[in-house]
């Protein structure tokens, strides 16, 4: 029972009135974060990390931590009224949410939302709690091979699963990798890539690259495409809450099987918008024919679904963050980028080195997830008016906020200027499909990857067989070859299924 | 312009900085070293799968292959002039921060927008672009105490 011992330490730690403030604010920031258009949780804690440079790095964590849970909650709002999913994982929920929205049932849709995320996020948070330490536990015999080889499993996982050209995947990945080598490099000393100039030297900032290609790019997105932010007005009753829990009685299978699905995705890089698909149509699937039609119609368990599997997903994307240093979703890249900023080093040491950090992070997985339940359902109109804030007064004030964190991170003027042509490269690769979180992932685990990879290579005087050595670095490797090629492959194996029958 | 146009234009841009990008990695030595792979090895290695990714991107666009739609226009008609009327002026600050200061800047920036773009009163338009980026100075500089850029005089005007 050593968790449940460091769990009670780590309520401890978490519950201190100052960590308690810190969680609140994360939480009411995050929401409105997840709100706003043009600042996911990435960028919303990306812009926050130098705020953190002044907390103990406990606050700091548990307060980017928040903000994500915030920006959790706060993303449904903004499907379920104004019929825009402000991340990729809330597309399936404006399949229902928007229509019950239309026919008068916005409270109702939007508790069924708030509460699904809560499943979700318990069911997270169990994982979180009890299986991060085991994993990490494993996870301390990884060397350098083992490391690389997860690390293979991650991007191939991107390439092979998400987005709609893998081709392009590969390439924006590719640069990513390009652009953490920009600068000194680790291992040798030298200077790469820096062609002789004096800003390049220093490298690019990953902070500044989210800030750019997740705020700015999104800004110039959201007024190209002219979004005029007029949404269904929302009040929310005890009526609300009550029909609410009683549907949660009634599809407990839905809202389970969700949650399911998103833990289990969501441990996988870039899991949160297949499992928020996947659970949707499993929940369709399952329902009997006359409710199956009721589907896009405005139907509760299509809210309760892909909800409580976004924020399932988005929990568990936590644990190979805390445990292998390896994050699960953007946000947790930031997150991840703000623990090495804050002079910690990610991996399973981080269990045995900083037991207060890991467990006051995950127990204030619980209380922020718990009192988020509470904030969201008891402000969401607040929160919804924040949208309805017009546009030209919103849009240089997220502008100016931006550059305030672009700056922020290492006092570098030329790092607006960097977050400004990120923003443009960010427009074009979202129209064209080039598929950002890798590239972030990159940018992030540019370094640890490719020391993993020259640490294997002098363990084995260059003989690149080191990667082809059972038990762990063999079997990751095959898995992340066959992930990695898996467009190319499935072609292949129903072509040679059906010739088969 | 078509949004297939644009997409080989961008992997040709892609393309060059990868060729580029090898051939500096190439310079520093992308093969194998006394102990291992040398600096350049990586980012060789990836600069050559930037390199053929784009390729194939460009023969998918031009075969008509792509995931995006090709023969739609790159942006929307209408489009274009919103995003030149937030990127242009977002430019004018970051240039009139490197003179001013980020939070003058931000101030002349916040009221040109505000009333140009928004057609604001100047009552509103003043309250806003002038308390808030005032409310951010304060919360930065003197309780974060982080500093912002204060340009070339921006230290000579903002002295509270």
């Amino acid at each position: 029972m050593d968790i449940l011992t460091n769990l009670a330490y780590g309520l401890k730690v978490a519950g201190e009135p100052y960590n308690l403030t810190i969680t609140i604010a994360g939480l009411i920031l995050g929401v409105i974060i997840g709100v706003l258009p043009g600042l996911g949780g990435a960028n919303g804690c990306a812009i926050l990390i130098p705020v953190t440079f002044v907390m103990p790095p406990v606050a700091a964590v548990i307060l980017l931590a928040c903000v994500y849970w915030g920006s959790l909650y706060g993303g449904c709002i903004c499907s379920i009224l104004f019929n825009i999913p402000g991340e990729p994982w809330a597309v399936a929920t404006t399949f229902d949410g928007y229509p019950m929205a239309k026919k008068g049932q916005a409270g109702k849709s939007l508790s069924a939302a708030f509460f699904a995320h809560f499943v979700g996020a318990v069911f997270g948070t169990i994982a979180l709690t009890f299986f991060a330490p085991l994993l990490a536990a494993f996870a301390l015999r990884f060397g350098p091979p083992e490391v690389f080889g997860v690390m293979l499993l991650t991007f191939s996982a991107f390439v092979g699963l998400v987005g709609k050209s893998p081709i392009k995947t590969l390439v924006a990945t590719a640069f990513g990798f390009i652009l953490a080598a920009v600068g000194i490099d680790i291992v040798s000393g030298e200077l790469r890539l820096t062609f002789g100039l004096v800003p390049l030297m220093g490298g690019f900032n990953f902070i500044v690259a989210v800030i750019g290609l997740f705020g700015i790019g999104e800004i110039l997105l959201t007024v190209e495409e002219g979004l005029k932010f007029e949404g269904v007005k929302v009040r929310m009753r005890w009526s609300d809450i009550t029909a609410t829990l009683k549907d949660m009685a009634r599809y407990w299978k839905t809202l389970l099987l969700g949650a399911f699905v998103g833990v289990w995705m969501g441990f996988k890089p870039g899991g949160a918008t297949p499992a928020s698909f996947m659970a949707y149509g499993f929940a369709k699937e399952g329902m009997p024919t006359e409710e199956k039609e009721q589907f896009g119609k405005g139907h509760v368990a299509g809210i309760f679904a892909p909800e409580s599997a976004a924020h399932g997903a988005g929990t568990s994307a936590m644990i190979p963050m805390i445990t292998l240093g390896i994050p699960g979703s953007p946000t947790a890249a930031v997150i991840l980028g703000g623990l090495m900023i804050w002079g910690l080093q990610p991996g399973p040491m981080l269990f045995k080195d900083k037991p207060d950090f890991v467990w006051g992070l995950i127990a204030s997985t619980w209380y922020g997830n718990i009192l988020g339940l509470f904030i969201v359902l008891a402000f969401a109109p607040a929160f919804a008016a924040v949208l309805r804030a017009p546009f030209p007064i919103l849009m240089p004030l997220l502008i100016f906020i931006c550059s305030i964190g672009a700056y922020a991170v290492n006092n570098r003027m030329i790092d607006i200027w960097y977050m400004m042509i990120f923003g443009i490269i960010g427009w074009f690769f979202k129209k064209l499909d080039y598929n950002m979180a890798p590239m972030l992932l990159a940018l992030v685990l540019g370094d640890m990857a490719e020391s993993a990879m020259r640490q294997s290579l002098i363990m084995s005087q260059g003989s690149l067989l080191i990667f082809l050595q059972p038990p762990i670095t063999l079997p990751l490797v095959i898995a992340a070859a066959i992930i990695g090629c898996w467009p190319w492959l499935a072609p292949m194996v129903r072509r040679w299924r059906g010739t088969k029958e | 312009m078509l949004t297939k146009t644009a997409d080989i234009i961008v992997a040709i841009v892609l393309l060059c900085l990868g060729l580029i990008i090898g051939w500096d990695a190439f310079r520093l030595g992308s093969g194998w070293g006394i102990e291992g792979p040398k600096a350049g090895f990586f980012p060789f290695v990836m600069a050559v799968i930037a390199v053929a990714g784009c390729l194939v991107i460009i023969r998918q666009a031009m075969k008509g292959t792509s995931s995006v739609k090709g023969a739609k226009p790159f942006v929307p008609a209408g489009g274009m002039k919103p995003v030149l009327t937030v990127f242009i002026p977002a430019c004018g600050m970051v240039l009139l921060t490197e003179v001013v200061g980020l939070y003058l800047a931000a101030m002349i920036y916040l009221t040109g927008y505000i009333k140009l773009v928004g057609g604001y009163r100047w009552r509103t338009v003043l309250l806003v672009s002038i308390l808030i980026p005032l409310a951010f100075y304060w919360v930065f500089e003197k309780i974060f105490l982080i500093p912002m850029p204060v340009g070339m005089f921006g230290a000579q005007i903002l002295r509270f």
